[in-house]
């Protein structure tokens, strides 16, 4: 019987004592914990694409090999789709969704579904990055760890920021990218609950990559000098960037649209997707996989290639990246937002000294590297992350101020022109982004029942106006529901206004019956009815209090004032976080 | 407040008997239906501390265009009205969000299986997280319609077999059928469970609503499952054993389904019972 008890004792961690002591000793244990898993995950999917790289690579050179990003895709998505039966999805939306509505409630199999979809899309030559996999696999080892550890919804979320956190230190090496990422683009909110287990997730993950692979820097580079033209010169690039990342966001979307209007299997779409970048490889190569090895040259200034291939090298790759995520591969848009972005700086950089070839401008590395910047600052419309990310990742300081005008500025025009970021716009048009703190997210934590008044007096229609004021001198209410007093169902509502004509001529008293001066269609909630909804039609209609009926049956009513009065408790509860 | 029961339509001979179950135990208990015809064969479940995805068979997915109208004349011969849920919010563009505030929900014994392995002694592994995460009790129905006459409540002592009680107590009272609770009396004296009882103030509702307590202190609980009538309703707390346990003696919740083809009505940790 010991026995028995010492193994259930041993089967629940989350009861041990050692993890009860204090709630934020218990986060950053735990964050640290998820830190690692994320960085592991990052390793192993950076390893196994290299691994696959390597042996696909002879094969690159044959007329046939465009066929193997349509091969990689196709078995990516039966993979998803049939395998594990996970949706469809880029990953990161799939996070903040999950953190948005639920409390950061992710599924078990999402913590390796993508590591190995994305491996197969990206490995055979798909255009698409493995950060965003790497991202909801790390979110998902956080959110199952929580529920392990019975963590409640804040705790939660905070774990998917440090998956998420984990995630992007581990593989890009950047851990202030990695926490940034995950407060400004997953979580939306920055809070002393949250910051402190995704730094140690972050050092966690970061820690585990540098002592698996080595601490290296993606993209180190030789020193720029940086002049006042070079630094006005950025606005211009700002300009280009936020061009390319909206490009970028449309050809997606644009390419993902016209997927699902085809009619055949998602993984023969999948398929034809990947063979149409594999043929664009055939004649570009730099399209296909995450494509850093051009990224390498460009920054050491050595890409020698001319200013149409270059443009048509950027062009091509939004294309290819285009059609391996909309046909329905799996894999992250980072990587390819930086190699279009460098080829944009590239572009750039050679536009100036075209126009003007007497003027010593930096080195082409240097706009390469803002042109990364910009593009991943424009498509998350989140410039923190695309500066310290292109700070950590080429080891250097000098390129601050340009690359803070160039995040900046396309941020803000693709923000003008795109009001959600990539990740986000599907979310906000669905109504699903919930920010903590928000007018959507308060309402959407509040539900119909808990605003519920149940201390009606219900009427019926064959009652004397007589007796119904009786009824209203006992009631504190304005509001009666009428019922059908058979069957109990719900035939209107009478309000106060409604009786004043009669109430000073008591001749009428007996003369009146409820059903001749009820209103018998009122406006209804539904149970079911969200209350961000149910606000808004209050407010169309001028409407103080609305009946709740559920099954042609009266449930209660609900007043402005006291939604109003919860929505500011449930604020202060967010805010006060 | 208006109760609901969740049921997952499956428009094929077996989908129809778990619908008249579920129509005939609202029409009993007063609830009304809200039937979900699903249009993909995946979906997911959001509970409180868990997420559960229900990857349906493709039976589920069988005539969809007479699917509706089969399920509302099933409903309409019960004289209910039948509700049908719009999934509005989706995870991914394949993955609907079914909500979880409903006060009960009909599962067959497997949803996630193919229709082959439904039969006694299997309770499919999704049906399990469901019953471990849900608020509600899940009605689990036999495999062809049979109508309950009576109640017969599993009462061992644990938590979740007071919340079994509890709801026992409550269908008897709504629906004036007769209530038989039955106790395999293990390890402890017979004064074990009646002390729980006082503990719980369920001593002047098991007088009231229960015709006999069945206290069986000899033979195999397997065994001892005989004795429950064939017509009855069996309202049972979940097993909560251990993985060793469950390895080694096999889970008591198997015991019950190989045992008994009555309708389950299965109380999870996480149902708050109201009495």
């Amino acid at each position: 019987m010991k026995f028995f008890n010492l193994l259930k004792q041993w089967r629940y961690p989350s009861r041990w004592r050692l993890f009860r002591m204090d709630d934020r000793l218990l986060l950053i244990i735990t964050g640290a914990i998820v830190g690692i898993c994320s960085g592991l995950a990052a390793v192993t999917l950076n390893r196994s694409l290299l691994f696959i790289l390597e042996r696909l690579h002879p094969y690159r050179q044959i007329w046939w090999a465009f066929i193997l990003p349509g091969a990689g895709a196709a078995l990516s998505s039966i993979f998803l789709n049939k395998i594990v039966n996970e949706g469809a999805g880029h990953g990161v939306p799939e996070v903040v969704y999950a953190v948005s509505r639920y409390g950061g409630l992710m599924r078990l199999r999402s913590s390796f579904s993508r590591l190995i979809s994305s491996c197969l899309t990206i490995g055979s030559g798909g255009s698409a990055g493995p950060e965003a996999p790497v991202v909801m696999s790390g979110a998902a080892i956080g959110s199952n760890i929580a529920k392990f550890f019975s963590l409640n919804d804040r705790q939660r979320v905070a774990l998917v920021g440090c998956g998420a956190a984990g995630a992007i230190s581990a593989i890009f090496n950047a851990p202030i990218a990695g926490m940034i990422f995950a407060v400004e683009v997953v979580l939306g909110e920055w809070s002393a609950l949250n910051i402190i287990p995704i730094a140690i997730a972050s050092v966690a993950g970061t820690e585990v990559s540098r002592f698996l692979q080595g601490n290296q820097i993606a993209f180190s580079h030789r020193q720029f000098n940086i002049s006042l033209l070079d630094i006005t010169a950025c606005i211009g690039l700002a300009a280009v960037t936020a061009v390319a990342s909206i490009a970028l966001t449309r050809i997606i979307r644009g390419v993902t649209g016209l997927s699902d209007r085809v009619s055949l299997p998602t993984w023969l779409r999948a398929a034809g997707g990947g063979c149409l970048v594999g043929a664009v490889g055939l004649y570009l190569p730099v399209v296909l996989g995450e494509g850093y090895q051009p990224i390498h040259q460009m920054i050491e200034g050595i890409y020698t290639p001319g200013i149409i291939i270059v443009t048509l090298a950027m062009l091509a790759k939004i294309i290819a990246t285009g059609l391996t995520l909309g046909s329905g591969g799996s894999g992250g848009i980072f990587a390819p937002c930086l190699v279009i972005g460098s080829f944009a700086g590239l572009t750039y950089h050679r536009l100036l000294i075209f126009l003007w070839p007497s003027v010593p401008w930096v080195n082409e590395g240097c706009f390469a590297l803002l042109g990364m910047a910009g593009l991943i600052s424009g498509i998350l419309q989140a410039p923190l992350t695309g500066i310290f990310l292109i700070v950590e990742i080429s080891g250097g300081y000098e390129v601050m101020l340009p690359l803070i005008i160039v995040s900046t500025i396309s941020t803000t025009i693709c923000n003008s022109l795109e009001p959600a970021s990539f990740y986000l716009k599907e979310l906000v048009e669905k109504g699903h982004l919930l920010r903590p703190g928000t007018d959507a997210r308060v309402l959407a934590d509040l539900s119909v029942y808990e605003l519920l008044e149940k201390d009606c007096i219900r009427v019926n229609p064959d009652m004397l106006l007589r007796d119904f004021i009786k009824i209203v001198k006992r009631s504190h209410r304005n509001y009666f529901p009428v019922e059908n007093k058979e069957t109990g169902w719900f035939m209107g509502m009478i309000h106060l206004d409604d009786i004043r004509p009669y109430l000073f001529n008591p001749g009428m008293y007996d003369a009146v019956f409820l059903e001749q001066i009820m209103n018998g269609q009122p406006e209804i909630i539904a149970p079911e009815d969200e209350l961000y909804d149910i606000l808004h039609r209050m407010d169309n209609n001028h409407l103080f209090s609305m009946p709740v009926v559920a099954n042609n049956k009266f449930q209660g009513m609900i007043s402005k004032a006291t939604l109003l009065d919860q929505y500011r408790k449930e604020l202060m509860v967010q805010t006060s976080r | 407040m208006d109760l609901k029961l969740f049921h997952i339509f499956r428009n094929t001979p077996l989908g129809r008997e778990t619908l008249l179950q579920s129509t005939y135990f609202c029409k009993k208990m007063g609830a009304t239906p809200l039937v979900y015809i699903p249009v993909s064969t995946k979906f997911l479940m959001y509970f409180e501390n868990d997420v559960v995805q229900i990857d349906l068979d493709e039976s589920y997915l069988t005539s969809s265009e007479t699917a509706r109208q089969h399920a509302s004349e099933i409903i309409d011969q019960r004289d209910l009205k039948p509700q049908f849920l719009k999934p509005r919010h989706y995870t991914a563009s394949t993955l609907p969000d079914i909500p979880t505030h409903f006060d009960f929900m009909c599962c067959p014994r497997s949803i996630s299986d193919l229709s082959s392995k439904i039969g006694l002694g299997y309770i499919g592994p999704r049906v399990r997280r469901i019953v471990n995460s849900a608020l509600f009790p899940v009605l689990v129905t036999s495999p062809a319609y049979k109508e309950w006459q009576r109640i017969a409540v599993l009462f061992g002592g644990s938590s979740n077999a007071v919340n079994a009680l509890k709801l026992g107590l409550r269908i008897s009272r709504t629906t004036g059928m007769p209530l038989d609770v039955y106790t395999k009396v293990e390890g402890g004296s017979v004064d074990s469970y009646k002390k729980v009882i006082r503990d719980e103030n369920l001593e002047k509702d098991m007088e009231r609503y229960v015709k006999k307590w069945h206290l069986l202190e000899k033979g195999k609980f397997k065994d001892n499952l005989y004795k429950i009538p064939h017509e009855a309703l069996v309202v049972v707390g979940a097993f909560g054993h251990g993985l060793v346990r469950d390895i080694i003696f096999g889970s008591k919740m198997e015991q019950l389904q190989s045992t008994l083809s009555n309708n389950l009505l299965i109380v999870g940790p996480k149902y708050t019972a109201q009495s």
